[in-house]
């Protein structure tokens, strides 16, 4: 019985007599879709842990009454006194604005202890609320235990410096000694590298009650929704009495622009790729064409359309943007982590969280990107082999 | 293993260049410094005119072989989360001109309710001059920081606490340890703390300082 030859099996044939350039050809189609699916990737990683990283800054807007420190360094600076209180009545007038998402509310307070150093130190100590400070801050990891087992508990969480220092592990003790009050160590925090290191936490309502200042507070942690307007709430803010706003939108701002900054960055190079890639295939297709000049006569010669000579080059071309661009999509997934190290390393600033982000439906729109830049550079090639006449192509092998 | 093919050896460069990127950065663990040096040294050694910090640590002057040679003269072993071998010892080495004439070093204790900063001013033979509790939380911090309970340290080396047991707590009767006053009877385990911590002191001196002429 006679066979018939397809189209689409020349195509795959031709691909196959050639097999070092075919294969060059896909890894360099590969390597663009590589590029195209990191970059990606990168977008999409780099934006959603900037995001996270807004998240757990915890909040974005810190309350404090007029004058009062509200960090412990400060607070140390100034010699442990200088602390203002504003009244819990505070947290209903807060809460009324709608780009505010929760609140935490926080007392700091100082304990002079004439036993540390030569001339004594300060000791300074933080209440927390145990249902809102923790929820805000979910980056705290534990070395040793965990928050405090009861709201009004006399526990204590020490960061790690804090811990180092005193010698402190869960179970231990620690001593105000102006007060002679004892806190029972429940947790020793992770190094973070921010101020939290050397902070002793207590819950919030145990130090009110400690320090005799009941229904007070130093400070209070603002989270705003997501797309909030910051400013404007901070404008809001400012027309309670007595406080002073701690804004770290600025902070926000910087990180989103940022987020912009890259965006353009990503799709410059990303369009870069995608030229580079049609250019290649271009080239390589235009030249299958050329070599087989001769070949394509003879073919139309036995009566292949122009129509089918076309979709014979264009057939190859999605082949090649095929394969080319599955190994690039393997190459993204096989070395995301990789990827993702380097561009910490040349970065000056990266978010935590995974940098680069690859997933199945990235790897789709990929692949369906790069089989359209294939037909699209195959175009040419296809229209230039379709044009060729059979006797010209014969008569020039002579020639 | 030896590498021996030309793609083995391109790996080579490839790991070290994997490994610098994947490795977190180390952090060091904290040892214990004096407060305000150059009033404290003054303070320790009155006729001194200047002073040298030396920085070491078990891990990286023997690792784990020393920490054990260590915890065996001492007789208790290194416990928890902070009294670990890469803690790093601050060693000021005490001059008057050019020459040598004492050493003053610290270390952190563990105490009932916080950190015990005890610190030792050591002649050139290895006796102590000064005994000094730098921290101490404690009720009775006030009684075991007294220079008159630190006086009573002085004069002794190393030798003198090979009898004293810290991980019970114990002195040999009639030994000269044994013979040391707790001023605050309401802070034993900080009393026995600061023995431990001025042993332990003693120890870390005689391998960093002294070359470990104290060893039996």
């Amino acid at each position: 019985m006679k066979s018939k030859i397809s189209i689409y099996e020349i195509a795959y044939k031709n691909l196959l007599r050639k097999k070092t350039r075919t294969l060059l050809t896909i890894l360099g189609i590969g390597l663009s879709a590589w590029v195209l699916t990191s970059l990606f990737g990168f977008n999409q990683g780099y934006e959603s842990a900037l995001n996270k990283d807004i998240d757990n800054m915890g909040f974005q807007v810190l309350l404090t009454a007029k004058g009062c420190p509200y960090e412990a360094a400060t607070l140390m600076l100034k010699g442990g006194t200088g602390l203002r209180y504003m009244n819990e009545a505070v947290f209903a007038d807060i809460l009324k604005n709608k780009e505010v998402e929760k609140i935490t509310p926080m007392l700091m307070q100082a304990v002079f202890d004439p036993n540390k150093g030569e001339s004594g130190g300060l000791n300074a100590y933080l209440g927390i609320d145990p249902a809102t400070y923790p929820a805000m801050k979910p980056f705290l990891k534990f070395t040793q235990g965990a928050w405090f087992t009861k709201p009004q508990s006399h526990e204590a969480v020490l960061g790690y410096e804090a811990a180092e220092l005193e010698q402190r592990e869960v179970g231990d003790k620690i001593l105000i000694p102006e007060k002679n009050i004892e806190y029972t160590v429940s947790g020793i925090l992770t190094r973070s590298g921010t101020q939290d290191d050397g902070t002793i936490f207590v819950p919030i309502r145990t130090l009110q009650k400690d320090f005799k200042q009941e229904e007070k507070v130093t400070a209070v942690g603002i989270k705003v929704w997501k797309d909030a307007d910051i400013t404007g709430l901070e404008n809001k803010l400012y027309e309670l009495p007595d406080v002073q706003v701690v804004s770290m939108s600025q902070v926000k701002s910087t990180i989103m622009s940022l987020v912009s900054t890259a965006k353009v960055m990503v799709f410059s190079i990303a369009l870069i790729a995608i030229l580079i890639a049609m250019l290649g295939v271009v080239n390589t297709i235009l030249m299958s064409v050329f070599e087989r000049f001769q070949e394509i006569g003879i073919i139309k010669s036995m009566g292949a359309m122009p129509q089918d000579v076309f979709r014979m080059i264009w057939t190859e071309t999605i082949i090649l943007c095929t394969l080319g661009g599955a190994v690039g999509i393997g190459f993204s997934f096989a070395l995301a982590r990789v990827t993702d190290l380097l561009i910490r390393r040349l970065l000056p600033y990266t978010p935590t969280g995974s940098l680069v982000i690859v997933n199945g439906k990235l790897a789709l729109a990929t692949l369906g990107i790069v089989i359209v830049i294939g037909l699209l550079a195959g175009i040419y090639p296809a229209w230039r082999a379709s044009r060729v006449r059979p006797l010209e192509a014969i008569r020039s092998e002579g020639e | 293993m030896t590498i021996t093919n030309r793609s083995g050896r391109a790996l080579v460069p490839a790991l070290f260049l994997i490994l610098a990127v994947v490795l977190p950065p180390l952090w060091a663990a904290v040892g214990c410094e004096l407060n305000d040096p150059d009033r404290d040294v003054k303070r320790l050694f009155p006729e001194s005119t200047s002073y040298q910090t030396l920085y070491v640590s078990i891990a990286r002057q023997g690792g784990d072989p020393l920490l054990k040679k260590i915890e065996g003269r001492l007789g208790d072993s290194f416990k928890g989360l902070f009294e670990t071998a890469d803690v790093p010892y601050t060693m000021y080495q005490i001059f008057k001109g050019t020459d040598l004439i004492g050493y003053i070093h610290g270390v952190n204790q563990k105490g009932q309710y916080g950190g015990i900063q005890v610190f030792l001013a050591l002649d050139l033979e290895g006796r102590i001059r000064a005994f000094y509790i730098q921290k101490l939380t404690n009720q009775s911090a006030k009684l075991l920081r007294d220079p008159a309970f630190g006086k009573q340290f002085v004069g002794l080396t190393l030798p003198d606490f090979d009898d004293y047991d810290p991980a019970a707590g114990r002195a040999e009767p009639g030994s000269r340890i044994a013979a040391i006053q707790n001023p605050a009877p309401g802070a034993e385990s900080d009393f026995k703390a600061a023995l431990r911590g001025a042993k332990k002191n003693l120890i870390l001196c005689d391998v960093f300082l002294f070359g470990g002429k104290f060893v039996k």
